[in-house]
């Protein structure tokens, strides 16, 4: 069985040769190819690469054509600052000065930096790979978007000082979502990851989640699956309890979970969505190989008799992690 | 009357309404209550509400900016050049280490702070380490709150303690919150709390200064 059969038979409630496994890793893969971090991050035949090699080490179920949370908001203007082996930093908002979004044009991914480059690894990955491996793109999602063009106090104060001009900002930043992504799935993506931290009940309530991001998630995951998306994943890092409910309104097909919601709960609310997570993203700096190893375990048997279940972590793998740690994930699933 | 006053400032911070907040804490100062007083009956009140609001579980930063922006205009219409020491429950030196510009959390926290009665020295986002301690050293602090969301700056925060001693600042606590930073203990970061939520970090303060009485 491949990674992309294993990984249906997850999505179908059936049981696999074995549980998929698919260790958040991004920056990760730059670190134990010795590239540095900011040289990956522009550059998508060495990302690609980076991710092939990271893959045939670990032998995981998906790689990732990711960058960072800033190539949308670079593409639209923001200005960056490259640190060596850091992930970018955003020095100037794009709408830094201004909450007009018409100052601002939909960027065409195959012409604009970086973006151009997150589609060429894609289109390598695919090419090396084929549908062996799940291939995940990576898009943010609408109100992340807004936060990053923005700042997030201002996109904040914004949504409650003037909603008409906050919505017109988000209806843009859905349709960044949706043109990107739809372009990852055409270079080969088998899907894009909506990304949507700025989104988290942590950031703003339910409510506002619920009248503002789902239905824009809902067209975006929508407008995917009609271009062929094997599925529809999203990512939502932090206490998502009271969001959940929400996922299968939206077309969510698999449901990343992090560390701060109870995997037996996350199972209740979601009895027919499949789920990712959620061993705690530090923990693969912090712990021991034997230590994950028994997380993993944990959640393994926690979802044995449900099916439905990916095993990851809850959020990304920090780069500087032990890939001691991963080799125990991984390791146990086989 | 200054008792329904109050109850009225409460209320507005609460609703996010600074202009009638603003209307609230003149009529206040015009009944010559003093700004000390408006803090801890007033102020600190909000705070005390927002905590019961906001449990781990429910926590969300919008709930908390739209108070945090009153009560920010509040603290300025009270003392427009900044809490004096005198007034203050104590100093507060907050940042976000150098290699983190994410500073939504430090902000927030800052605000709360004030809103508490305490002076607070802002050393700002992608701040060294070292100027947080320099800071500390010079304002005489009683702690250093450090706010970050990336897992790159641990190393960095492991260091403060360590630099406090070397110039025998041992008195000086130090707080750790943000998304990377709270997924560690203590112990592991090296550090003397480590607050899930910006109440937590209050309440440790609280509890402080309880001591210390």
């Amino acid at each position: 069985m491949n990674s992309i059969e294993r990984i249906t038979k997850a999505l179908n409630f059936e049981i696999p040769d074995r549980i998929p496994v698919i260790p958040q890793i991004f920056g990760h893969a730059a670190v134990i190819s010795k590239v540095p971090l900011h040289e990956y991050l522009r550059d998508g035949e060495l990302l690609a690469r980076c991710q092939i090699k990271a893959f045939q080490r670990y032998k995981y179920d998906a790689v990732f054509g990711l960058m960072d949370v800033c190539v949308e908001t670079e593409a639209l203007g923001s200005v960056l600052e490259y640190k060596k082996d850091y992930y970018p930093l955003i020095k100037k908002y794009a709408l830094s000065g201004a909450t007009d979004p018409e100052l601002l044009s939909i960027p065409d991914p195959y012409q604009t930096k970086r973006m151009s480059e997150l589609l060429k690894a894609i289109e390598i990955l695919k090419a090396e790979l084929g549908d062996e491996i799940l291939i995940v793109g990576c898009v943010l999602g609408p109100m992340t978007l807004t936060v990053q063009l923005l700042g997030a106090e201002r996109a904040l104060y914004l949504a409650i000082d003037d909603i008409d001009k906050f919505t017109q900002i988000l209806d843009f930043a859905k349709t960044v979502s949706l043109k990107f992504g739809l372009a990852q799935i055409e270079m080969g993506a088998h899907l894009p990851l909506v990304f949507e931290p700025s989104g988290s009940p942590a950031v703003v309530p339910h409510q506002f989640f619920r009248e503002f991001i789902l239905p824009r998630l809902k067209e975006i995951f929508s407008e995917y699956k009609k271009a062929g998306a094997a599925a529809n994943w999203l990512h939502i890092a932090g206490h998502t309890g009271s969001i959940l409910s929400y996922y299968p309104e939206m077309g969510v097909d698999i449901a990343n979970f992090d560390y701060y919601v109870d995997p037996l709960k996350a199972q209740k609310m979601l009895p027919k969505t499949c789920l990712d997570g959620n061993i705690k993203s530090l923990c693969f700096i912090e712990a021991t190989p034997a230590e994950i190893a028994s997380k993993s375990k944990k959640l393994l048997d926690l979802f044995a008799n449900r099916g439905g279940y990916i095993l990851s972590s809850g959020c990304e793998i920090p780069p500087e992690s032990n890939p001691e740690n991963i080799v125990a994930m991984v390791g146990a699933t086989k | 009357m200054n008792s329904t006053v109050m109850h009225l400032l409460i209320d507005a911070i609460l609703d996010g309404d600074v202009s009638r907040a603003i209307i609230e804490v003149k009529k206040l100062l015009n009944a010559e209550v003093k700004p000390e007083r408006i803090i801890k009956e007033g102020v600190a009140e909000v705070m005390v509400e927002l905590d019961k609001k906001c449990t781990v579980e429910y926590f969300n930063l919008l709930d908390i900016m739209l108070a945090g922006r009153v009560i920010m205009a509040v603290v300025t219409v009270l003392y427009p050049i900044g809490i004096p020491s005198s007034q203050a429950n104590g100093t507060i030196i907050i940042g976000t280490p150098e290699g983190d510009i994410h500073d939504l959390g430090k902000n927030i926290v800052k605000i709360m702070l004030m809103g508490k009665g305490y002076r607070v020295i802002d050393c700002g986002k992608n701040c060294p380490i070292e100027e947080l301690i320099n800071a500390a050293e010079k304002e005489t602090a009683n702690a250093i709150f450090i706010s970050g969301l990336i897992s790159t700056i641990i190393p960095k925060v492991r260091e403060v303690k360590s630099k406090l001693l070397q110039r025998n600042l041992k008195d000086i606590k130090i707080v750790a919150g943000g998304g990377a930073l709270k997924q560690l203990t203590a112990k592991r970061l090296n550090v003397d709390y480590v607050a899930e939520t910006v109440f937590d970090g209050l309440n440790f303060l609280k509890e402080l200064h309880e001591e210390e009485l």
